[in-house]
């Protein structure tokens, strides 16, 4: 569409290269000391008027918005509600006070843009959860993840980050503003429940 | 027991890796999400923060440390003279011949020409204190040894005028006359 913008082209500073090349090839281990200035230093600039700089934290979060919405909505409504998401925050980005936090706050409003979701249309995901029930131990990845949607919220949005995103536990700490010990516990809990729940519907 | 074998592998993919946890990264990874583009409509604005909040505030403290400075500063210049006239005419003060006024001068102890008062404005307007304090007493005035000759002739002129009216009075009513000269001798 001729009225819409690529962030494809945007020049990126060489901090932020140097970020996303860490993060890229899974060498990423100290995010505190890296990831934490180029928030501030994108979030400062779109807010002085830099509006394609936000393309940057969109290619930067955009993982851990999906994971947090496939933990809650359908999947085929996941896509359109991450678009939605993002440019939400591009509107309320004046609002965040602390731009270090921009993980857990676009977070927290994908978590929220979920229950609105669930609000408008309540027969979404309770379907799913007994046609699982009946299946084989050879199961599919949609079935997997029906499995995990029925787990507590703390416990699916963890395992979601962890094994569909990919995102390692002090990755998920990081992103989602947990503590490392309650991203821990949540997967060792969330990995319990899902060979149980699993366990207990092949049988 | 398994899982704590495995547990750094959950964790960050370290250690020695879990079957049950790889097959599930493997299964569960075709879900993950697929990079797009972010379509951002050209009429979008972005708010600019407000940073004029912060330096209203500044501003704001800044004139009240002002305001409470100059009110500081007017309540002290007003306060001394008030003190000065609630303390009253000095009673070994000079006697003065100016008629007694609001205008005296708070300074009673050297008498100061009449046409000195409209100069210091200032201090006049400092002798007077609030509505809310006790009302200064005016000083007696005092009289000169000229003044005072000429206010015993009027008061002995009054008395003379008296007694003849009251004379007058009794005559025209028919009383008997009192005879305020009867233990005197005449002649």
């Amino acid at each position: 569409m001729s009225d819409e913008t690529d962030f494809k082209g945007v020049s990126m500073i060489e901090a932020e290269a140097t970020a996303e090349m860490l993060l890229m090839t899974g060498t990423f281990r100290s995010p505190q000391t890296i990831e934490e200035p180029i928030e501030q230093t994108i979030v400062r600039a779109v807010l002085e008027g830099e509006r394609d700089r936000f393309g940057r934290l969109y290619e930067m979060y955009a993982p851990l918005v999906h994971g947090v919405l496939l933990a809650r909505v359908p999947r085929d409504e996941v896509d359109d509600l991450v678009q939605d998401i993002f440019l939400h925050a591009l509107r309320k980005l004046h609002t965040l006070r602390n731009p270090m936090a921009f993980g857990p706050w676009i977070a927290m409003i994908a978590r929220n843009r979920a229950m609105d979701f669930h609000r408008a249309s309540r027969d979404m995901v309770e379907v799913e959860e007994n046609t699982a029930v009946a299946k084989p131990a050879n199961r599919t990845a949609h079935e997997v993840l029906d499995f995990i949607r029925q787990l507590p919220d703390t416990y699916r949005e963890t395992l979601v980050l962890r094994f569909v995103e990919g995102m390692t536990g002090p990755e998920i700490a990081v992103r989602t503003g947990l503590t490392p010990a309650s991203v821990r516990v949540n997967l060792h809990r969330g990995m319990k429940l899902l060979r149980e729940k699993m366990g207990v519907s092949a049988a | 027991m398994i899982m704590n074998m495995n547990d750094n592998y959950l964790w960050d993919r370290t250690g020695e890796p879990d079957a049950e946890v790889q097959q599930l990264e493997d299964l569960l990874g075709s879900l993950r999400y697929q990079p797009r583009t972010l379509q951002i409509p050209p009429t979008m604005s972005v708010r600019r923060r407000r940073a004029f909040i912060p330096l209203a505030i500044a501003a704001a403290i800044a004139l009240l440390m002002i305001g409470a400075g100059l009110w500081v500063r007017f309540a002290n210049s007003n306060r001394r003279p008030v003190l000065q006239a609630e303390r009253g005419p000095d009673p070994t003060a000079p006697a003065r011949t100016l008629p007694p006024s609001n205008d005296q001068p708070t300074s009673s102890t050297t008498p100061e020409p009449r046409e000195n008062f409209s100069a210091p404005r200032k201090a006049n307007r400092g002798v007077m204190a609030p509505k809310s304090r006790r009302p200064i007493q005016p000083a007696e005035p005092v009289l000169t040894a000229e003044e005072l000759a000429q206010k015993e002739q009027v008061i002995v002129a009054l008395r003379l005028v008296s007694v003849k009216l009251n004379l007058a009075q009794r005559k025209a009513q028919g009383l008997p006359q009192i005879n305020s000269i009867r233990n005197h001798k005449i002649g």
